[in-house]
């Protein structure tokens, strides 16, 4: 089900899931999903574990299509109103639109620059002055660029757990994306250190429209404007997050909000 | 305060087992032990018998001449008064006729006068092309293998073809050499021979398959193939073992497949590939039946570079020049060479053995165990260096 939220009329919606039916060789894992994600908003993604979150946030930017025998069955994905699976689609170009962050902080063992440059350099950019400059913007959008900004050529390895997540996020954003999908970004990390990521996903809102999966539910309420439910591979619910944990209209989101399940 | 082992219930009753732990723990450490005792004796023995070739108790403490210089017939002649002189051929016909009627004994042992500088160079050449070789097609295939190939069933059968390779035995590799390198490889030429297998006219020259001829590339190229398994499963396993994360980040961020590799995998799998090398080199050096037929010789007077090659005039234009020296160059990959490991089995098998012999055979085994092992070190070093640059 669809709960329109503040989108202009005009303007398609960030995301756009159709009546996605999605499988892993003859497993069902997404069935008849319809999500309409808005512009600059966070939109959590909860549930119990093998639920489908995941393999929804990997469908946005069709991560999911490097696994043998995992294909879309029915239905599209739009992303500002443009269907990404259209054969056309160069995954280049829709994943410097679409960027993503990994439950487990992953860093190329290559210096803090060097890792933040990664997507531009990949998308052809050489000139060490934009570099630069992208590496700055990036920095500061993670909320690192203070702390880091004398030990660029350092290796990333050198930094904290919770440092190396943020410069992930970084180096995702370095590309400037419109869409950021986030893996269960904290789940590895310390209760400080997630703060400050979840401080950070706030100002994020303000430039890109954030998906993320957690399996925290307070996380979700302290970080989303829009949750939704999955079970069992359906969306259970949909909703502007106060509405979602206040009042559940569907009964199986209050049995597992209340852990009744 | 000890305790009666009627009161303590953790004292052992039964000496048999601590016997038997005792007795296992020291023959499994004999074995170990005997195995180090007879790679020592090995290094020992070439080590003691090979140095008085090699080093020099003067300045400059090295046996130059025997780095430096070609190998050759040695003449050991003897006069009435006692002294026993070695020398060359030019020397010994000098010798001879200064002797005259004083001569008493000339002795010609073949091979194991001059140096080994022939068989030096040789080596090396085999070992810098077939490890280039088998590390390009090698990494290549790795590469498709792990990350390209869908795994299946058809994936696991080239597994398997290349672990078979590995247990193809080197003689074998020799006569396939012969076979498809020296015999039928395609070479671009204006003038093909006769018993060319096929020839394809192409416009500004013929490509006709009659082989490479004996020589350097058809020897490197057969090598490749003895360490070819050795480089991909080890590459295989360098590759699997980049995080997976890795490539999944790069894709996220727009990167190709290729790219990914490329700029996330290769990298971090690149000093494991190098350690395969270095086995791999060591492997290149010491075969001794895969070169037999397609690049060595028992005896070669001249280095690859010194082909005899018709006299230019006086006035030869600098074109000509440049051709030659082109040419001569290019004798590095197409010429026959001599190689340590079969220079060393002419010596110790084809050769009457005597004192003389004795001692080209173990310099030349002490030379060619410090070649491999510094072609091992490089490889050592580049590692390192690598490991340092991408740690993870």
């Amino acid at each position: 089900m669809v709960i329109a939220t503040d989108i202009e009329p005009q303007e398609p919606p960030m995301i756009e899931v159709r009546d996605l039916d999605f499988a892993y060789g003859a497993k069902l894992a997404l069935e008849d999903i319809n999500l309409k994600v808005a512009r600059h908003r966070v939109t959590a993604l909860i549930g119990p574990s093998g639920c489908g979150k995941s393999t929804l946030l990997r469908c946005i930017n069709r991560m999911n299509q490097r696994l043998p025998g995992a294909h879309i069955r029915r239905g599209s994905i739009r992303i500002e109103g443009h269907d990404i699976h259209d054969p056309r689609v160069s995954l280049t170009l829709l994943r410097q639109r679409v960027g993503m962050v990994f439950q487990k902080s992953n860093p190329f063992p290559k210096s803090i620059h060097d890792n933040v440059a990664f997507g531009l350099r990949i998308a052809g950019v050489s000139d060490p002055v934009v570099l630069d400059e992208a590496v700055e913007r990036a920095l500061r959008a993670a909320a690192l660029w203070d702390e880091l900004k004398d030990r660029l050529h350092q290796h990333a390895h050198s930094l904290s757990g919770g440092q190396q997540q943020r410069l992930c996020i970084a180096r995702a954003v370095a590309t400037r994306p419109a869409v950021l999908l986030m893996d269960e970004p904290c789940s590895a990390l310390d209760p400080i250190a997630t703060l400050k990521i979840e401080e950070l996903l706030g100002q994020l809102a303000q430039e890109h429209t954030v998906v993320i999966v957690t399996h925290n539910m307070q996380q979700a309420v302290r970080v989303s404007h829009d949750t939704a439910f999955l079970h069992l591979g359906r969306l259970v619910e949909h909703a502007p997050t106060a509405q979602l944990f206040d009042n559940p209209q569907q009964a199986l989101t209050e049995a597992y909000l209340r852990g009744t399940f | 305060m000890s305790d009666s082992p009627s009161q303590n219930p953790f004292i052992a009753t039964d000496r048999g087992a601590s016997l038997r732990r005792v007795a296992m723990a020291w023959s499994l450490r004999l074995m170990t032990g005997f195995i180090v005792l007879v790679t020592l004796a090995i290094l020992l023995h070439i080590g003691w018998k090979g140095a008085p070739v090699l080093f020099k108790t003067q300045a400059p403490f090295v046996n130059t001449a025997f780095l430096s210089k070609l190998p050759s017939t040695l003449h050991v002649i003897s006069d009435r008064d006692g002294r026993v002189i070695e020398t060359d051929n030019r020397g010994a016909e000098v010798l001879k006729k200064q002797l005259g009627p004083n001569l008493r004994e000339e002795k010609t042992i073949s091979y194991s006068g001059g140096g080994i500088l022939g068989p030096i160079v040789g080596t090396a050449l085999l070992v810098l092309v077939s490890v280039s070789v088998a590390l390009l097609l090698g990494v290549a295939s790795a590469i498709y293998l792990s990350e390209y190939a869908r795994p299946g069933k058809t994936v696991e059968l080239i597994r398997l073809a290349i672990l078979n390779l590995a247990g193809v035995p080197s003689v074998v590799f020799g006569l396939f050499g012969l076979g498809a390198f020296v015999l039928t490889a395609p070479v671009l030429t204006n003038s093909p021979l006769e018993r060319s297998l096929l020839i394809i006219p192409l416009g500004f020259a013929k490509l006709s398959f009659q082989g490479w001829d004996t020589c350097v590339l058809s020897g490197g190229f057969t090598l490749a193939f003895v360490i070819l398994p050795v480089i991909i499963t080890a590459s295989e396993q360098c590759l699997a073992a980049v995080p997976q994360g890795f490539r999944e980040t790069s894709m996220a961020l727009g990167a190709t497949r290729w790219q990914a590799i490329r700029s996330a995998v290769l990298p971090f799998a690149m000093p494991g590939i190098l350690t395969s090398s270095i086995l791999g080199i060591a492997r290149a050096a010491g075969e001794t039946a895969p070169i037999m037929f397609t690049a060595a010789l028992a005896f070669k007077d001249k280095l690859p570079w010194q082909r005899d090659l018709p006299a230019l005039a006086a006035d030869a234009s600098w074109w000509a020049h440049w051709e030659q020296s082109v040419q001569r160059l290019l004798g590095l990959f197409t010429e026959s060479v001599q190689a340590l490991p079969y220079h060393i089995y002419t010596l110790a098998a084809r050769i009457p053995n005597n004192e003389y012999a004795q001692r080209a055979q173990y310099g030349s085994v002490l030379v060619f165990l410090l070649l491999v092992a510094s072609l091992s070190l490089c490889s050592m070093l580049l590692r390192r260096r690598l490991r340092r640059k991408y740690k993870w």
